[in-house]
């Protein structure tokens, strides 16, 4: 390889949780930097620089003037990397889309709400084009090193393309649904080892629908288990606001 | 057969003895009122009368994700992995051993799978006579009630507190009496022991096949064109639960990964199912089994037919697991045969 890439870190609106992670790889992180540059990361360093190979980029797109900013930050970098579940699937903060905006407006800035622009949440792809996606809320350490390390060595990032039920058998763990819970793991994307079912907790469906979910067989098991459609509904806009497939 | 009588507070001693040399693995309750394996310890209360274990044992054998090689990315020397850990499975029904078999064959068939084969070595197999059946299950109609080799020991409880063991192996027999000599067993324990089987075949009689299986490979041959696909199939979420707990399905994918420094790596297997969407997708690009349809009949040939055309048994041993995985109910090998009968009993 040539000069090291250069790196840089970027967020909108977002809890910067992924970046945690990411600083969290701790000793494999600090290898991985040992093959590259990075020029811009506030959770871990000061500084900044407009001159970057690769942006990853955190958080949605929530307000008019976010759209310039990231519009920007594609025409600086060869590559754009979504990172976590607001920047590929636009995440938690689309639960506001299904309020008036005059309503997610007023409840977060109260009297002073039109001093402050905000629209409707959105995944990064909805305003540039997204090169590399690494799903989940948070992200997969594991995950995220992995795709740095295919993308460092020339390779097509892979990213799991069923649903989370594969990882979730492979980890032996009782079906939520022979339990009597709900559970969106049955169209969701892999990729997270199934760690929520691993937990005792259900799948929320944070890394998004997988590309080939079938929606409709998805709505005949909930119905057949016994899942009303106000549930059901709860469960998908809590990370899947952004998406087409209200079941 | 030889055969030796054993009491129920001979067995703990025993198991701690094993788990010296040996992981021990035995039945436990689950979450939900489901079955499974895990490790024996002093203190755990085995299922004697488990039903079904929520997860095959093939991960004992083909473990959900293996390293193969380790290779180095400036040299391009490669080192195999093999892993063999000494294993004892306790209390494996008829219908698993069964598929332990199958595997056996089909992984030795043409270039032996050497990591398979070099886990399957070091693993001793002690067989059990179910004593409850798992509303899902259908061994006993398709002949997969009885196993005549590929354990080294089978257990049978003959009263409540005794078990008739026979022997299938001299390593079996070392480790059965490995504390102290057992009494044989007498006529008297193996006509308990045949009427212990008869009882728990009573009590599979419900999920039947309406015909001989058999005949399962004609019929396949015959339904390529069935409307029992497409019916089923639209429902199929191509989630691969059925695959993914199938004690018969092998398939895996290859990957490597480079660590972190991006010298060395490891190249690794991970399972994959014939169900999940991009299964069939080839160099290039192209996949050959794009429909859910084309998806779903490849799996039913796979256990009624192509197996079958190989060694001879189905390949399917009517566990009943992926009927109970499959959040959708449409996996049920069982449901499938019989619609394929009906129809060609209609057409004929």
């Amino acid at each position: 390889m040539a000069a090291k890439p250069k790196i840089a870190f970027f967020d909108f609106a977002g809890c910067e949780g992924d970046q945690l992670q990411v600083a969290n790889l701790e000793e494999k992180l600090l290898d991985i930097l040992e093959h590259v540059e990075v020029v811009s990361f506030r959770e871990v360093h000061t500084g900044h620089s407009d001159n970057y190979d690769i942006a990853f980029v955190e958080g949605s797109i929530t307000r008019p003037q976010d759209e310039a900013r990231l519009k920007e930050i594609r025409a600086n970098a060869k590559v754009l990397v979504a990172l976590g579940a607001c920047a590929t699937i636009g995440g938690v903060n689309c639960i506001k889309n299904f309020l008036g905006r005059d309503v997610y407006s007023e409840n977060v800035y109260g009297t002073r709400a039109r001093w402050y622009p905000t629209y409707e949440a959105r995944p990064l792809k909805a305003v540039v084009k997204v090169d590399v996606e690494i799903h989940g809320c948070p992200i997969d350490r594991g995950e995220f090193a992995r795709i740095v390390k295919e993308m460092l060595l020339g390779r097509v990032p892979w990213l799991p393309d069923y649903p989370v039920c594969v990882e979730c058998k492979k980890a032996g763990n009782v079906c939520r649904y022979h339990l009597g819970r709900m559970c969106l793991g049955i169209i969701t994307r892999a990729g997270c080892n199934a760690c929520c079912v691993t937990e005792g907790a259900q799948c929320w469906g944070c890394r998004g629908l997988a590309p080939s979910a079938n929606l409709d067989a998805a709505r005949e098991v909930m119905d057949q288990h016994g899942f009303d459609r106000k549930h059901v509904q709860d469960l998908m806009r809590f990370f899947l606001g952004d998406t087409s497939a209200p079941l | 057969m030889t055969a030796y009588c054993l009491h129920m507070e001979q067995l703990p001693p025993l198991m701690a003895w094993w788990r010296k040399e040996y992981d021990v693995y035995v039945p436990v309750a689950a979450e939900g009122g489901h079955y499974d394996f895990a490790p024996w310890r002093e203190g755990t209360e085995i299922a004697f009368d488990y039903d079904l274990a929520y997860n095959t044992l093939k991960r004992y054998f083909l473990p959900p994700s293996e390293d193969l090689l380790t290779f180095d990315l400036a040299s391009y020397e490669a080192q195999a992995v093999f892993e063999d850990p000494k294993q004892i499975l306790f209390g494996v029904h008829p219908y698993d051993v069964r598929a332990v078999n199958q595997l056996d064959q089909l992984m030795e068939a043409g270039a032996p799978d050497r990591n398979y084969m070099a886990r399957r070595e070091a693993t001793v197999v002690m067989a059990m006579e179910p004593q409850r059946v798992a509303d899902t299950a259908f061994w006993s109609t398709i002949g997969a009630d009885v196993v005549s080799h590929g354990y080294d020991l089978h257990f049978t409880r003959i009263s409540p507190a005794n078990f008739m063991v026979e022997v299938g192996s001299v390593k079996g027999e070392e480790l059965l009496l490995a504390r102290g000599p057992l009494p044989a067993a007498t006529a008297g324990d193996r006509e308990a022991a045949r009427k212990a089987h008869q009882k728990v075949m009573d009590l599979s009689r419900s999920n039947r096949l309406n015909f001989d299986w058999r005949h399962t490979p004609k019929l396949m041959e015959k339904g390529w064109n069935a409307g029992v696909w497409r019916e089923k199939a639209e429902l199929c979420l191509a989630c691969g639960s059925c695959n993914v707990v199938c004690p018969t399905c092998y398939c895996f994918n290859v990957s490597e990964e480079a660590d972190e420094t991006l010298k060395t790596g490891r190249r690794f297997r991970e399972w994959d199912g014939c169900m999940l969407v991009n299964f069939a997708t080839v160099a290039g690009g192209h996949n050959f089994r794009t429909k859910a349809l084309e998806r779903y009949r490849h799996r039913y040939m796979r256990k009624g037919k192509y197996i079958s055309d190989k060694i001879g048994e189905l390949g399917c041993v009517g566990c009943g697991r992926c009927v109970r995985a499959c959040t959708a109910r449409i996996a049920n090998p069982r449901e499938v045969f019989n619609a394929l009968w009906e129809d060609q009993a209609n057409a004929d």
